[in-house]
């Protein structure tokens, strides 16, 4: 056991440190900032992502068969918890999430074909899960795709597509043998968006960000495009939202939510804090931050041991969109009337409308990425081995 | 970083487990209950087989271990609703070898090592004591202290107690004439005693760098009670609704009870790491008062809250004096006050929120 960061770990912070302060400019602030949706990086972010991949930061801790050099997971946490505290992004999740899969289930050729590009961000991808009938109970999709003599022809509708409208490529899972009990027939294909025959509509959600409805009509794609073996698809997806979980778990970004709201606290409204309860309510907060920072510890300790975490990633997830909401709603509370201040209400807004935003955009946490009640039952089942009824 | 058990710490808990389910069955813990007192051959087990020394340096006798080997052979001890003075005796010791009298430090050291010695820290609890607060002239201490875990059992106190105005520990047999205790029932059926100095013999063990170690130590200690007592609790009940039978089907396979055995799970993980991490800072010096009073005040909630669920979950049985699960959901209670309640240790967090930083 062991809470603090040995040398060689508080080197490379440094080392972090010093690159985003050469890099965290404010034209890459300004790039940042009017980014708006685009999934292509600009060109400030684009001579960071190069700058990482010279460095070798990109990849560093994945296993050398996957293309890493297989350095100790630390590494990825520190330099992930470095650019979170400036809140610079690196690189596309999905990418993060898809590049994996194909590294461990595709063919050479494919690799080839489209990992460098994944890498550098040529390609960007969305992810064609989610189905009108097909949500939580994902292995129930029915977005077909039929054998036609070399190539698939695929047919279908999915849903809650997120970045369909910028991203030149869909993960796309479908079914593959309708016959097959559910989990067995599904198989995972990679699929330019501008095929012929793919539509894709928006939906505009309360957080104000857009996700999209996405057609298949009598898509055709060469055998190629298929990734890994026909009705194998349930599992690398599932290989792959374990990376998800992840992912959204260390999400955080609340810490710096906290610290707004003190500093507002501090300079707008310090009478706040002569009350006993409100600063009783500000370390309750701190508290559940706290824990946070806990979870996700204990997560990458798991993981740097050489272990997968199964039931700790769920609590991670949970834990971490519940305080999404949590945080938010307390710290709205906590300020009154302007708590319901947004953005638009010029120079009013205590965060700049950070507050109303984050508690709009809280629920999808919550219910994405494997709903909390989905994450209960892995705990419970995987993690402690309470029996299925 | 790292916050998985060492090796050396995976040993000593699977050897003291052992020990532990074959020799201290919970009938032990009853009579003891029953008839006061502290497990003595217990304490001559943990002495025999080294696990008394474990903190303290080469040079007194010890193992220079970390101090989250103690904390996890407390968890440990803690999981067996064991009777024994091992938080107080140890944090104490430690306190006088690293910022107490360098003279007594090896006598008390290697007294505690082999056994003979035992310690209660009698401090100003955070609940305000009535009665006069202890002082020493001329090598004799008077005044009370309400609330000393074993204070009846142990061979000596550690009072904390001011003299000429400076605030110190000083050392005091139990058995010295003008030492008297009372002892005091409590939810925990563990001992606790009233003590009262007049005149007593007392010889000066640290100053306020000693006092502030102990404090430290004994909360964070004091939150693996509690910590040990929510994880014996979780553990207990996901067998129990594994096994019992209702509706057909084993009650542990309906998804609202897995959900709240889910939860359990998640508060007793994320007290572990505080917990660990605040006995850990105690340990390298680097401890603050208000990251242990955070860290006890979710142990604090996990010992209480984890450990009342497990009762709605089990249902009458857990209810009943012949099981063993009131042991840990009583134990909890009283650990959750001891060393700073919840609201104790929150208070302490929020007077001193002005040391919040910003992330960078």
């Amino acid at each position: 056991m062991e809470f603090g960061w040995n040398e060689e770990l508080e080197a490379f912070r440094d080392e972090v440190r010093a690159f985003l302060q050469e890099f965290d400019t404010p034209a890459l602030r300004n790039e940042l900032a009017n980014r708006g949706e685009a999934a292509q990086l600009g060109p400030e972010q684009t001579r960071l992502r190069e700058a990482l991949e010279d460095r070798g930061w990109v990849r560093m801790c994945w296993p050398e068969e996957l293309g890493g050099e297989g350095k100790s997971q630390w590494f990825q946490f520190v330099m992930t918890e470095e650019f979170a505290k400036r809140e610079v992004p690196y690189g596309s999740g999905f990418g993060t999430m898809v590049g994996p899969a194909i590294h461990r289930f595709g063919t050479e050729a494919q690799r080839e074909k489209y990992l460098p590009g994944i890498w550098a961000n040529d390609i960007t991808l969305c992810l064609g899960y989610s189905e009108p009938n097909a949500g939580t109970d994902l292995a129930a999709l029915e977005t077909l795709a039929v054998k036609d003599g070399d190539d698939w022809l695929i047919n279908g509708q999915k849903l809650w597509t997120s970045a369909a409208d910028t991203a030149s490529h869909v993960w796309l899972a479908c079914r593959t043998d309708p016959d097959a009990p559910k989990h067995r027939g599904i198989s995972t294909f990679i699929v330019p968006m501008d095929t012929p025959g793919i539509s894709v509509r928006p939906i505009m959600t309360m957080s104000g960000g857009r996700t999209n409805e996405v057609f298949f009509e009598d898509v055709r794609v060469p055998s190629d495009a298929l990734i890994g073996e026909v009705n194998q698809g349930w599992y690398i997806i599932a290989n792959a939202l374990d990376h998800e979980r992840v992912w959204i778990g260390a999400g955080g970004g609340l810490r710096h939510i906290f610290d707004r709201l003190m500093a507002h606290v501090r300079e707008k409204r310090p009478e706040l804090l002569e009350d006993d309860v409100v600063r009783r309510r500000l370390v309750e907060l701190e508290l559940d931050l706290d824990v946070m920072e806990g979870l996700v510890l204990t997560n990458a300790s798991i993981v740097a041991s050489g272990d997968t975490p199964t039931m700790e990633a769920s609590m991670s997830k949970i834990w971490t969109s519940e305080l999404r909401y949590h945080i938010s709603n307390v710290a709205m509370d906590l300020l009154g009337h302007e708590g319901a201040l947004t953005e638009e209400a010029d120079g009013f807004a205590p965060l700049d409308g950070e507050l109303e935003r984050t508690y709009r955009a809280s629920p999808i946490q919550r219910f994405g990425g494997g709903a909390n009640e989905v994450q209960r039952d892995i705990i419970a089942r995987r993690g402690l081995g309470l029996p299925r009824h | 970083m790292d916050t998985t058990l060492s090796e050396t710490q995976r040993l000593l808990r699977e050897s003291l487990r052992d020990y532990l389910s074959n020799e201290v069955p919970f009938d032990r813990i009853r009579e003891l209950e029953r008839e006061g007192g502290a497990d003595q051959t217990l304490w001559e087990y943990l002495a025999g087989a080294g696990f008394l020394g474990l903190p303290f340096t080469e040079a007194h006798g010890g193992e220079g271990g970390e101090l989250t080997d103690t904390a996890v052979v407390l968890e440990e001890l803690t999981r067996r609703a064991c009777v024994i003075p091992f938080l107080e005796t140890t944090a104490s010791a430690l306190a006088i070898e690293r910022h107490g009298d360098e003279a007594l430090a090896g006598e008390v050291v290697r007294g505690v090592i082999s056994g003979v010695m035992t310690i209660a820290p009698a401090l100003q609890g955070a609940t305000p004591a009535n009665g006069a607060s202890p002082r020493v002239e001329a090598g004799a201490l008077s005044g009370e202290r309400r609330f000393v875990d074993y204070g009846a059992e142990v061979t000596h106190h550690l009072v904390e107690a001011t003299e000429n105005g400076e605030p110190g520990l000083y050392l005091v047999e139990t058995a010295a004439d003008g030492v008297a205790t009372e002892s005091l029932s409590t939810i925990a059926r563990t001992p606790l005693a009233h003590c009262t100095y007049e005149g007593a013999p007392a010889r000066r063990a640290g100053g306020a760098e000693a006092l502030q170690f102990l404090r430290r130590a004994g909360r964070a200690l004091c939150a693996v009670q509690c910590l040990g007592n929510a994880q014996q609790a979780l553990d207990m009940t996901v067998e129990y609704v594994g096994m019992r039978v209702q509706f057909g089907r084993p009650i542990g396979s309906f998804q609202a009870v897995q959900h709240h055995c889910a939860n359990m799970a998640t508060q007793t993980l994320s007290a572990r790491f505080l917990t660990y991490r605040a006995v850990w800072c105690v340990d390298q010096g680097i401890a603050t008062d208000r990251e242990i009073a955070k860290a006890k005040a979710l142990a604090s909630r996990a010992g209480t809250e984890v450990t009342m669920q497990a009762h709605i979950l089990f249902g009458g049985i857990g209810y009943t004096e012949e099981y063993d699960l009131h042991f840990f959901s009583r134990h909890g209670k009283e650990r959750a006050l001891a060393w700073g309640s919840t609201e104790e240790c929150l208070r302490v967090a929020a007077d001193t929120l002005d040391e919040v930083q910003p992330w960078q």
